[in-house]
């Protein structure tokens, strides 16, 4: 048989869309939005990912640390060497309690004594100094910067001389804020911080000495200046954790749990809504494809009675298809180049942060090969169905009806559409291939996935339980419902209205963009209270227990102090055995044995209930009966991390010495700690009894105003001179700064997804004005007023809606669910009244946007239309 | 066939001055009407003749008031309505107006009974439905459709879908009833059982019937023919009817 050539079916092709180029402009807005949000929400909030992550490094001052208790053997240095020569930067940060005092007056006072490389450390971040000076000058030859409680405490000035060990060194400056405050140690005493060199001048550190070792490492940057992955980050401290075996070893990720939280949420949600822009694209050129199809049925009648065989015709449509998907996926790519040159603009002035712009031509090739290959995947149904239309079509238009059950039909139906479900598992094979493309979370991607092929099938099945429904009633009911709604609920059983197609693809979209909704509230929710302005950012060490009260009373009067501080109590103990296992036989996860010398015990101010914001994650708190039998049987809770380190489970017994008594508990629960409370600092909690008579010191934790620290601080000097205060309030403010441009973008990003999918749905349904223009004429040329047109199509309208929104927030709720509970581990929360709005509201839209694109169809003219005849 | 001149004896039903219709195709204005004058009296059955292309559709959509003239202008009992606002002439037409289409022009997702009832629900203001729903169904009686009353068009022939056309056509019981080729999709015999119904239903409801065609034998059964060329009235005649039909 002569096949039609290419040029011809180009030829065609190109004449229809230059015909029915505002047609089109649908389908090319339809797959330019999706390719858009595609290309844009990933490009910006990949360069955006990177930015955050720097300084959420800085939090540590490097990619990874490795805590130490002693120093490296010759073994584990020649590995660090060879780590070192792959590229690796690796400075030590050591960190020792010793003595200091005033040249002059010789008073002794404990500092926490930090020595640094100043030309390598800190890695990310900085330190402040005041004056502000480099630190690689303040820690130059005999100098050290100190905090000001130092200073406060000695009647020192910058400039002066303080002697520590054998040594006399100047005050060059005051430290007021250390990038990695918040991973180093806590320890009593004010900060001296000096270099490498001086304090090997100073003969502290002997064998034997209790310094503490941190290594920082800083991976080489990655190509074309794209940061660190987070792949190489792990390699590394696999490789670390194999080196060096009693080290603890942490990534920037662990430095702050909300943070990190924050940003892996942050990912896993951006994915989702670059998922659902593609999808909801897909949606909207399949609907208008099938509207242009129904459109063409003349034409393609004409063309087949003269000859043409179906694959003919196929050809000129998919070469439409493909030019549509084209035009549309490089409009989409200028959009999303659009999207990530103006967001930096309204980010810059909203949060004083600016990502930089990178183009990524690999990210504008899989937005433009994501385009098309959607476009042709869901154009395909449409596009096979041109194999059953039939020549006579020109010659008669009725559309054959059968009296069939439901069932039968189905069945037939089902029977005769073998390439129509082949076409339909291309599809959605089509999506995995692009979800796991596009997905940075490959859970999500394939979850996505997953879900959607069941959220397709379920949502087309209910869509035509749903019509079957509201047919069987309007049978029933017909004549008794005001003509208006008659006519209205009649309109979705117009012939070749694709009503089910369209409520599948409206619930697909209400899904999505609920789905994204919710999940962005409960990520941002949670975020939101992790910078709850009320979290402690002054640590207080070393209370003595007659001093409690005084603090409390001290703080509660103290201006710029917010919220109730929480002071709690720290027993130092020393674990001997774990069930009659010697410690020195334990098997230790990454954690160093001399640790086990001085682990915190901790009772809660609560009897038979965790700490407030601890959650049991294994075993059960105890009773209140429980807690007053402590002492003659003591209980003990573990912190998550801790028991994974000592490999310990509920239901074993440990054995503590605590000064010179030795008490064995029962592990009873295994919690996650609250880390924003002071209290989590201790990873033992027992019932109070059985801790009684034990000597404790108490930690205590406030939040106070940025701007007024330095009076609290002197405040606490002055009345309380040997509890250690520790401002991490700058450190704080920074990860709270960095959580709320998280929240921003997450917010901004999943408004402009949302904003996508409105639109791209409006042209779903703008895809059947079409078929409307007929019967306006018809209902016009009867007498109908357009309000009363106006009337019957909302109608129909809103049915729709609230079919697809009803149907759509079903599994949007379900889908969440899983998402926020499985995937993303957040909080889900069933929000009634949420799901109402977003009810009404798919209505209202559905009835905006069914007008947006038909008003002007009212104004059309019967004589125009039916003189076509 | 006795034919006399055009007679001007009662008040017109139908008042066409000066009207004039072009449309732009393009670069180029195409002129279709091109200056008409005449009049219909209350209760005659005009037929407009002329060629494919001769604007007698046009005519006939401008009677209606599916379009707006260039110029000129038209009186439909005594109301212009040329130059009404779109929907004050809705009304207008609705409630003076009944259509036949050659395509009939039926709502697909209505039954012929509800097809039948739209323009009474469209346009009655008196509230008594059951009224509307007794005349739909009397007139599908009278056009022979008693048992198809719940069926969609698509379940109904042709022939059988003109007739709900026609009986939509007279449920207000319209002064003037336009049919544009009304029998032109049909077979010779629905084609005459359409128009014998058409005719029987004017007769009996005394409308004022303008019937636009380029069939002879159809316009046989006018009193009057108006015949179009070139977008210009070129004949109008009196005449007496076929006899089938007096």
């Amino acid at each position: 048989m002569a096949s039609l050539s290419y040029a011809t079916a180009s030829r065609i092709a190109a004449r229809e869309l230059k015909a029915s180029r505002g047609k089109f402009v649908f389908v090319i807005l339809s797959v330019a939005i999706g390719v858009a949000a595609l290309t844009g929400v990933r490009g910006f909030s990949s360069s955006f990912r990177s930015m955050l992550l720097l300084r959420a490094r800085s939090i540590m001052a490097a990619d990874l640390s490795a805590k130490m208790t002693r120093r490296a053997t010759p073994g584990e240095a020649d590995g660090l060497h060879a780590i070192t020569e792959s590229g690796v930067k690796l400075t030590p940060v050591t960190e020792l309690l010793s003595m200091a005092s005033a040249a002059k007056s010789m008073d002794p006072l404990l500092v926490s004594l930090k020595a640094v490389d100043p030309e390598q450390y800190p890695f990310y971040g900085d330190v402040d100094l005041q004056p502000a000076v480099e630190l690689k000058k303040a820690l130059s030859g005999d100098s050290v910067a100190v905090g000001d409680d130092l200073l406060l405490r000695l009647n020192l000035h910058v400039g002066d001389q303080i002697k520590v060990g054998g040594k006399l060194f100047t005050i060059a400056a005051v430290v007021e804020n250390e990038p990695d405050r918040l991973s180093g140690s806590f320890a009593a005493g004010p900060r001296v911080l000096m270099s490498q060199n001086a304090l090997d001048t100073t003969g502290l550190l002997q064998p034997g000495s209790h310094a503490a070792q941190r290594l920082l490492f800083k991976l080489p940057a990655g190509t074309q200046g794209h940061p660190v992955s987070d792949e190489a980050v792990a390699g590394l401290k696999t490789q670390l954790e194999k080196l060096l075996p009693d080290a603890q070893i942490s990534d920037y990720r662990e430095a702050n749990p909300a943070l990190t939280k924050g940003l892996d949420g942050a990912t896993g949600l951006l994915s989702l809504m670059s998922l659902v822009a593609l999808v909801l694209g897909a949606v909207g050129v399949a609907m208008a494809m099938r509207a242009h199809l129904q459109q063409r049925l003349d034409s393609i009648a004409i063309m087949k009675s003269l000859g043409a065989g179906s694959t003919q015709v196929m050809k000129i449509y998919l070469l439409q298809t493909l030019l549509l998907g084209l035009a549309g996926g490089l409009l989409g790519v200028a959009m999303g180049i659009g999207v990530q040159l103006v967001l930096p603009l309204f980010l810059a002035k909203l949060l004083h942060i600016t990502p930089a712009f990178r183009l990524d031509p690999r990210a504008y090739a899989i937005g433009l090969g994501a385009g098309l290959l959607t476009t042709l995947l869901f154009t395909l149904p449409p596009l096979l169905d041109i194999r059953g239309v039939r020549p006579i079509l020109i010659l008669r238009r009725a559309v054959e009806v059968s009296d069939d059950p439901f069932s039968t039909r189905m069945m037939r139906k089902l029977r005769g559409s073998g390439a129509q479900i082949g076409a339909i598992v291309l599809i959605l094979g089509g999506l995995a291939f692009l979800a796991a493309r596009v997905s940075d979370s490959r859970a999500v991607g394939g979850l996505f996935a997953a879900g959607l092929m069941v959220v397709l099938l379920v949502l087309l099945g209910m869509s035509a339980l749903t019509l079957y429904l509201l047919r069987l009633f309007l049978s029933r009911t017909r004549l008794h419902l005001p003509s208006a709604v008659r006519h209205g609920l009649s309109n979705l059983y117009r012939p070749g209205n694709p009503s089910a197609a369209l409520l599948a693809a409206l619930g697909l979209g209400v899904m999505q963009i609920v789905t994204v909704y919710i999940a962005q509230r409960a990520v941002v929710q949670e975020m939101e209270i992790s910078t709850a302005a009320n979290l402690p950012n002054i640590f207080l060490i070393d209370i003595a227990t007659n001093e409690v009260d005084g603090v409390r009373a001290l703080l509660a009067h103290q201006p710029g102090v917010k919220g109730t501080p929480e002071i709690a109590p720290v027993v130092s103990s020393r674990l001997l055995a774990v069930d009659g296992v010697a410690a020195a036989q334990l098997k230790l996860q990454h954690m160093p044995r001399r640790a086990l010398q001085s682990l915190n015990l901790t009772w809660p101010s609560t009897v038979d209930q965790p700490p407030e914001g601890d959650k049991v994650i294994r075993g059960a708190w105890w009773t209140a009966q429980q807690s007053a039998d402590s002492a003659a049987h003591p209980l003990v809770a573990i912190e998550r991390q801790e028991a994974d380190r000592l490999g310990v489970k509920p239901g074993q017994k440990m054995t503590f010495s605590a000064q010179d008594s030795e008490f064995t508990a029962t592990v009873v629960a295994i919690y996650e700690p609250d880390s924003r409370h002071a209290l989590s600092r201790a990873e033992f909690v027992l019932p109070a009894p059985a801790l009684a008579g034990l000597p404790v010191v108490w930690y205590g934790g406030v939040h106070c105003e940025p701007g007024t620290t330095a009076t609290l601080q002197r405040a606490l000097y002055q009345a309380f001179p040997t509890i250690t205060v520790i401002n991490v309030a700058a450190t704080l403010e920074v990860v709270r700064q960095v959580i709320l441009q998280i929240t921003y973008v997450i917010q901004f990003l999943a408004g402009f997804s949302i904003f996508a999918g409105i639109v791209i749905l409006a042209s779903s349904i703008a895809g059947t004005r079409y078929r409307r223009i007929r019967e306006v004429v018809v209902l016009k040329t009867l007498g109908a007023t357009r309000p009363r047109i106006a009337t019957i199509f909302s109608i129909e309208f809103a049915v729709l809606g609230l079919v697809a929104g009803f149907v759509g927030l079903i599994f949007a709720n379900i889908l969440a669910r899983l998402l926020l509970l499985r995937v993303l581990h957040f909080d889900y929360r069933f929000q009634p009244w949420m799901d109402l709005g977003a009810w009404l509201a798919t209505a209202a839209l559905t009835v905006a946007a069914g007008w947006l694109a038909s008003h002007r169809i009212l104004g059309q003219k019967p004589l125009e239309v039916l003189r076509e005849e | 066939m006795q034919v006399t001149e055009a007679a001007d004896n009662i008040p017109p039903m139908i008042v066409v001055e000066a009207l004039r219709k072009s449309i732009r195709t393009g670069t180029r204005t195409v002129e279709i009407l091109k200056g008409i004058d005449f009049s219909i009296p209350r209760g005659e059955f005009a037929a407009i003749m002329g060629a494919s292309g001769s604007g007698k559709s046009t005519l006939l959509g401008l009677l209606a008031g599916l379009d707006s003239p260039s110029e000129g202008n038209v009186l439909l009992n005594g109301t212009a309505i040329s130059y009404l606002a779109e929907d004050k002439l809705a009304q207008v037409r609705g409630k003076t107006i009944g259509f036949v289409f050659q395509s009939y022009q039926l709502i697909p997702t209505l039954t012929a009974l509800e097809n039948v009832l739209l323009p009474y629900e469209l346009n009655d203001e008196s509230g008594n439905r059951k009224a509307g729903l007794d005349r739909a169904r009397q007139l599908l009686v009278s056009v022979g459709l008693e048992d198809r009353l719940d069926h969609y068009p698509v379940q109904l022939s042709g022939g059988e879908q003109q007739r709900v056309a026609l009986a939509r056509a007279f449920i207000l019981r319209p002064p003037i009833v336009l049919a544009d080729e009304p029998t032109g999709n049909l077979d010779t015999t629905n084609g005459q059982a359409v128009l014998d119904l058409l005719l029987s239903l004017n007769h009996a409801e005394g409308t004022t019937l303008v019937l636009v065609t380029h069939d002879p034998a159809l316009a046989a059964h006018a009193t009057r023919v108006l015949t179009m060329r070139d977008g210009l009235l070129v004949g109008d005649v009196q005449q007496v009817p076929s006899a089938a039909h007096l």
